[in-house]
């Protein structure tokens, strides 16, 4: 089975942290947000609303055609899998700055870009219900 | 962990020290920062000088379990000239830890303006001339700028760079380190603004057993009816909850019921001018309520069109601004109450203790004790907005020597003018909108920061409607509530989930952690944080027993009818002997515990 998660709600986020810290604990058994492949960001200030990100399942996912080793492989139903042996010494990042919403960051520790493994945690510690998590056709 | 960054304004320098043996003992919070606030200040230490510490202390738990937030504020207190404790929520502890740290400790001034810049392990001390003056607001839209990890901005306003005495630190926008005057400390350093940006973990020793925990936490706390509340309405649904009970302050204490208490309701807030609902970083519930408050473009633009065309600010707002600046000042429009608010917001000032001194001002001036030179031609009257506006820009200007004296708390100034009567005061900070029997009052006198939060006093008085509370049980319920809080404190439980985290829960979610605890352990050690708080407090001249309370506070309306003062007294004199029995002197060698303790046996 196949699931996706997705930001359909974000004008309902409180700004909680909820999804940050359960996907660094789901990913990494840490919190750190940094370790994590969802983002809460505003634009400035806290004034201004928060927008929360999460890979969007891409059909020709920039960050693939980016990565210079094709460590990145597109994924039928949308999205990346991510291929370590290739990944391993990479120094450019290169698929980090295509990503143009910024879905993807770099892990500091293990040096690889973090990649969503599509558990739904988020959406599970989601108190208002802005992700939808979803088993794909 | 473990780790105090200390950064010296003077030098402009910084280092990190590990200090294991504090917090294995007091865990974080206020428990680390009651050592550390003894340890770094000499004995009489001037709050506006060099020397004088600001120490700010992420609690234990910030980030590993749900409602763990907030970070305490210690300081020499230029209001109290005692103890300095604030608390705020916000992003401030969970990017102090993410940076790697757990204390931040402040020492030295500057002399031109600065700001402290830290990011992770990097850590600046910046020129900040073109932020000072500028309002929070603006310089946390100027200073939040990273994208990765969690980021901090607090900064003190314009009270604050001007020493007014309650000036206060913004953080992150909504929240606040309010009411001792911690901007002050801030200005007198010119230290403009702290930015904190952590990009780094928390380390989990047991991740199963943190998850599993987790969960079970989470569940209860966006499934509990109590914490709920504070998401739906907030605490301004105590704004009529109070008022039917005859407990919400108006006129400055003289009234317990206010007429237009439905027009600024929490009810009729949600209504007119909610807009958002945010949280702080790793609690579910979002009770911070924002406002959308409409100041119109000038009218010399919009030619007359100005419902139509309007720029709108967010106000955050809770209960204790709408009873200080709102129900006691007898303002009933919503608009209003909302730019008293943003006002305060905007300049850094604690707006509780700006309604406290907002009443008394007005009320001096009916009773003729100040005049229109006094007051720079401005007639204070209930409800008038405008003239409330003024008073307070003139204060923070030190306008002439009035204005001057209200920038230093009510004490200072119903010593010159009069007026003590009604100097709505205990341990010079302004009372909380609890006119609600005796454990409100006398919480907030002998709590170590002199605040409602500190003991919860206002509980017990809802307690005792339905069945008699003597003096003894009230003395003893809030030496239990503080101890306790203190507790819950240290770890950086939000008060909100003080429900959640019972004393059985803290020690599960303390094993998780491996440390070993008892119920009777912690209240222990509540306990001792009390003790060392009360000692800097006694070292700094605090004496329990010379503290007044406003003669007002005996004429008031409550739903216990109006209150005894001898009763009051004895609920005191309880406290200080059972404290004292706990080993903790509260007197003067030559006061005769007899004398004080005519009650006993
Ligand atoms: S689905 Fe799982 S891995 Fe993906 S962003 Fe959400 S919590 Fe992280
Ligand atoms: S859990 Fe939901 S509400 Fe909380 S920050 Fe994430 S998206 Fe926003
Ligand atoms: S209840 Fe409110 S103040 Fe407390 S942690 Fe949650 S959002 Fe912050």
């Amino acid at each position: 089975m196949r699931f996706r998660i997705e930001v359909v709600r974000p004008e309902r986020c409180i700004g909680c942290y909820s999804c940050v810290y359960a996907c660094s604990r789901h990913l990494f058994n840490t919190v750190d947000p940094s370790r994590t492949a969802v983002f809460l960001r505003t634009e400035g200030s806290l004034a201004n609303p928060f927008m929360p990100v999460t890979c969007r399942f891409c059909k020709t996912p920039e960050c693939a055609e980016a990565c210079p080793k094709d460590a990145l492989q597109p994924l039928p139903e949308g999205g990346i899998m991510l291929i370590t042996s290739r990944c391993e010494g990479c120094e450019t990042f290169d698929c980090i700055t295509a990503c143009a919403i910024r879905a993807l960051a770099l892990d500091k520790k293990t040096k690889f870009p973090v990649i969503c493994d599509k558990c739904g945690d988020c959406a599970k510690y989601c108190p208002h219900n802005v992700f939808k998590y979803e088993e794909m056709k | 962990m473990n780790s105090i960054l200390y950064v010296d304004l003077t030098e402009r320098s910084s280092k990190v020290i590990e200090r294991p043996d504090l917090f294995s003992k007091y865990l974080g919070g206020p428990g680390v920062a009651s050592k550390l606030i003894i340890e770094e200040t000499k004995p009489g230490t001037d709050p506006f000088s060099p020397e004088s510490p600001i120490i700010f202390a992420a609690g234990y738990l910030v980030g590993i379990f749900p409602c763990m937030v907030k970070t305490v504020a210690m300081f020499k207190s230029p209001l109290t000239k005692n103890l300095g404790e604030s608390y705020s929520g916000g992003h401030l502890a969970s990017a102090l830890r993410f940076a790697g740290y757990d204390v931040l400790v402040v020492h030295g001034a500057s002399e031109n303006p600065v700001m402290i810049k830290i990011v992770d392990d990097d850590v600046k001390v910046e020129r900040a001339d073109s932020l000072w003056g500028l309002s929070p607001l603006d310089v946390e839209k100027t200073l939040r700028e990273h994208y990765e990890g969690i980021q901090s901005v607090i900064s003190c306003g314009r009270a604050g760079e001007r020493l007014i005495y309650y000036g206060n630190v913004i953080v992150d926008r909504f929240h606040h380190f309010g009411r001792l005057g911690l901007g002050a400390i801030f200005g007198s350093k010119k230290l403009k603004a702290i930015s904190i940006n952590g990009t780094g973990e928390i380390p989990l020793e047991d991740p199963l057993a943190v998850k599993e925990m987790y969960k079970k936490l989470y569940d209860e706390v966006v499934n509990s009816e109590n914490m709920l509340k504070y998401h739906n309405l907030g605490t301004s649904a105590n704004v009529l909850e109070l008022n039917e009970r005859g407990a919400l302050p108006s006129r400055n204490f003289k009234e317990s019921r206010f007429r237009g208490a439905e027009r600024i309701s929490g009810e009729a807030m949600a209504e007119s001018s909610l807009e958002r609902k945010i949280s702080c970083p790793g609690c579910p519930v979002a009770c911070i309520h924002l406002a959308e408050l409409k100041t119109g473009f000038a009218p010399e633009h919009e030619k007359g069109r100005k419902e139509i065309f309007s720029e709108k600010v967010l106000v955050p707002y809770n209960y204790e601004p709408m009873y200080a600046l709102g129900s006691n000042l007898l303002i009933n429009e919503p608009s209003h109450l909302l730019r008293l608010i943003y006002r305060c917001e905007c300049l850094g000032l604690d707006a509780m203790m700006v309604g406290t001194v907002l009443a008394w001002v007005t009320e001096a001036f009916e009773e003729g004790i100040i005049n229109l030179d006094d007051t720079l031609g401005i007639e204070p009257r209930w409800s008038d907005v405008g003239a409330y506006l003024q008073i307070i820009d003139n204060m923070v200007d030190l306008k002439n020597p009035f204005y001057t004296k209200l920038a230093q708390g009510l004490d200072v100034a119903s010593e010159k003018y009069g007026g003590e009567e009604f100097a709505m005061i205990v341990g010079r900070n302004g009372l909380a909108g609890y006119a609600t029997g005796y454990g409100t009052i006398a919480g907030q006198l002998v709590g170590a920061r002199h605040s409602h939060l500190s003991n919860s006093g206002y509980s017990i008085d809802q307690m005792a409607l339905n069945q008699p509370i003597g003096p003894e049980q009230i003395a003893k319920f809030l030496i239990n509530q503080e101890d306790w809080l203190y507790v819950l404190y240290s770890l950086g439980t939000c008060y909100f989930a003080r429900k959640i985290y019972t004393k059985e829960v803290v020690c599960e979610v303390l094993k998780i952690m491996g440390i070993d605890q008892t119920p009777e352990g912690l209240m222990q050690l509540g306990k001792e944080i009390f003790h060392n708080l009360y000692k800097f407090k006694i070292q700094e001249g605090f004496e329990l027993t010379d503290q007044k309370i406003p003669g007002r506070v005996y004429s008031m309306q409550t739903p216990h009818k109006k209150l005894d003062a001898e009763k009051m007294q004895s609920i005191i004199k309880f406290y200080i002997h059972k404290r004292e029995s706990e080993g903790l002197q509260l007197r003067p060698e030559e006061k005769a515990l007899k004398e004080l303790l005519s009650f006993e046996g």
